[in-house]
């Protein structure tokens, strides 16, 4: 059922976007592919979700894709479409020093904090967690703006999608005979 | 009057202790009870009618009812608190709880005898409403485990009271519970039901002063757990030791939401259900994530890479998804080749208890697989009993599906990676290519799907040779 309605999608947005361009680079049909396809994964989903709004917005906020989601989409894309942040390295980066510092103060002072082991440790399981949360939630389309809860709901629904999205894409790619 | 019933239970309260049992009672200190008691039923009412008229009227018939029985109860209370193992008196308790107005006797009998005093002091001054409202307490008392240890505290403050009854107000401080109610004692007594306030200018005593405060924080802190509960029906319940103010129980919940979503999580990712450790979990999720996300981009650069244009099959696909009918936008060329007779084989080889795999060579024109096996879920997936198949993805048997076509083009190799993972989901993508191929084949007039039915069932029958003209 959903993959029927993806692969309808897809197709029609495939359509459109061979019909605006005639002339492309490989480079430029596969960024055309990927995004009829991410388009039609989530329009499946009928803005019910978070992910699939950021991700309608982040293709909508590219000029030249306006039309294609706007006609994926049909009438009802303006409603959809929601500002989601572009997601940035830097918050990783600054975990990851954050670490790294935090680290070289337990190696100073190592000893004498023996007794505060048990605490730490329940800490760094606590910031193992939080970290990959956070690469979670730069994983997921519009991840960054969700609380934890939402988080795993989120990435339920968007494994789901992913996984017919891959299968029709595979059936797809075996189906096409190598020239 | 005020002090009257104090004074009564007080009076009561004496020879049980000392006696041991009611029994040793004597008439005359019975007597004077019950006139006590009378006294301040007529006394009583009155104020009651005073404090809610409307709400009285049907209880007044009760009340002079119950007069009798709230005395027998008062000494089952007695008696109780002497001897706690006594059973007919507490089934004749059950009984009064049974008839009378509403006192559940399974409440009480979680409860002390303790409570029960006191119960009946508020079933005195007002039968109904307090009743129930202390059934419920108690009732809710045997849910939480935490007021269970609050009971048993109580029970062992009974007993110390049992033994000292001066002492009463300092062992009361001792109690971590007794000692939270002091600090909201006040809060207490002002949203405290009027029957209380009513009650609490009964009794002036010290002993019944600590008793209306336990129950009064127990009610109180049990409404208070049941309203953080109450909006989602998760039941989250402070153990030991735990946190029970509104914030930590909503964290609670939280939490177990998130774990809930986990579990789901775990079900849904492969290779998650040996992981413990929520660290461990993400990490597999993002993994997942990220190799899907990576095989969208790695298909949509081969398809990009295979078809110089993106109208790549497009026309075969619409031709199926919206005249599934007809087959009339194939290549003329395409349909020509397939009016070729065709032969089905299916060879059970061998019976392999350890292999599992599954061999697969489709001889068909290139063209018309090609196009059908595009099509896998466009077409309708019922035109074949896919459960037939079934058998084929069983783990012990290896067959080999060669259909055999004037073309030579192999598809061993797209379904060789299904072939080491998903045997189930092997059959279904043999149901659908051959519910493709028929699907181009409709037109034949030799075709007859009965033909492939049949083919099922030698199939599923395991039986060796099977040659099919379609």
């Amino acid at each position: 059922m959903l993959k029927q309605e993806f692969l309808k999608k897809w197709i029609m947005g495939l359509q459109i976007c061979s019909a605006s361009k005639k002339e492309m680079s490989v480079l430029e049909r596969k960024k055309a592919i990927k995004l009829s396809a991410d388009l039609a994964m989530a329009s499946t989903r009928n803005g019910s979700t978070n992910w699939s709004r950021a991700l309608i917005a982040n293709a909508s906020k590219e000029n030249d894709n306006t039309t294609l989601v706007d006609q994926i989409l049909g009438k009802d894309s303006g409603s959809m479409i929601k500002k989601a942040s572009n997601p940035s390295a830097f918050p990783d980066e600054r975990v990851t020093t954050c670490r790294g510092k935090k680290m070289l103060r337990n190696r100073c002072c190592g000893i004498r904090r023996a007794k505060k082991m048990a605490a730490s440790a329940g800490s760094i399981a606590k910031k193992l967690v939080k970290k990959r949360t956070q690469v979670l939630k730069r994983l997921v389309p519009g991840g960054e703006s969700m609380d934890e809860f939402s988080l795993m709901e989120e990435t339920l629904d968007y494994i789901l999608s992913l996984r017919a999205q891959v299968d029709v894409m595979r059936h797809f790619a075996n189906a096409t005979p190598p020239n | 009057m005020n002090r009257a019933l104090p004074e009564m239970l007080h009076c009561i309260n004496t020879p049980g202790n000392v006696a041991g049992s009611f029994t040793e009672m004597s008439v005359l200190e019975r007597q004077r009870a019950r006139i006590k008691w009378q006294q301040e039923q007529l006394l009583n009412q009155p104020s009651c009618f005073f404090e809610g008229n409307d709400q009285f009227n049907g209880y007044s018939m009760p009340n002079h009812a119950q007069d009798f029985h709230n005395l027998i109860n008062s000494e089952v209370g007695l008696v109780v608190k002497a001897d706690p193992g006594l059973d007919n008196r507490w089934q004749e308790f059950g009984q009064f709880g049974g008839e009378g107005s509403g006192l559940g006797s399974s409440g009480f009998v979680n409860g002390s005898g303790f409570e029960l005093n006191y119960g009946i002091s508020r079933t005195l001054s007002c039968p109904q409403e307090v009743a129930v409202a202390v059934t419920e307490t108690a009732r809710r008392e045997s849910v939480s485990p935490e007021k269970m240890s609050s009971a048993v505290g109580r029970e062992s403050f009974k007993k110390r009271k049992a033994d000292r009854n001066q002492s009463l107000k300092a062992v009361a401080e001792e109690e971590p519970n007794e000692k939270r109610i002091k600090e909201c004692n006040e809060e207490d007594e002002s949203k405290i039901t009027e029957e209380y306030s009513n009650n609490s200018k009964n009794t002036t005593n010290n002993d019944n002063n600590i008793k209306r405060e336990t129950s009064a924080d127990t009610s109180k802190d049990n409404s208070k757990v049941s309203e953080v509960q109450k909006p989602d029906y998760i039941h989250v319940r402070a153990r030991r030791g735990q946190a029970t103010d509104s914030h930590s129980l909503a964290e609670r919940v939280r939490r177990e939401k998130i774990s809930e979503r986990m579990k789901y999580l775990q079900d849904l990712v492969p290779g998650c259900n040996k992981i413990t450790g929520k660290a461990g979990m993400l990490d597999e999720i993002i993994n997942y994530v990220q190799s899907l996300q990576r095989q969208v981009e790695f298909l949509s650069m081969k398809l990009a890479a295979v078809n110089p244009s993106l109208d790549f099959n497009i026309d075969s696909f619409f031709a199926k998804e919206v005249f599934p009918a007809s087959t009339s936008n194939f290549a003329i060329g395409v349909q020509s080749e397939i009016t070729n007779p065709a032969y089905l084989q299916f060879n059970q080889l061998q019976l392999l208890a350890s292999c599992t795999g599954l061999e697969m060579g489709i001889n068909t024109p290139d063209m018309a697989l090609r196009r059908t096996t595009s099509t896998p879920l466009s077409l309708p997936e019922t035109f074949l009993d896919s459960s037939c198949f079934d058998v084929i993805s069983a783990p012990s048997i290896v067959f080999r599906i060669s259909v055999n076509m004037s073309g030579s083009f192999f598809l061993t190799k797209v379904f060789s990676h299904y072939s080491k993972s998903k045997p189930q989901q092997l059959g279904m993508e043999i149901c659908k290519t051959f519910t493709v191929w028929s699907f181009c084949k409709e037109d034949q007039p030799h075709f007859q799907p009965s033909n492939l039915q049949t083919l099922d069932t030698e199939c599923s029958n395991e039986a060796g040779n099977l040659k099919m003209e379609m």
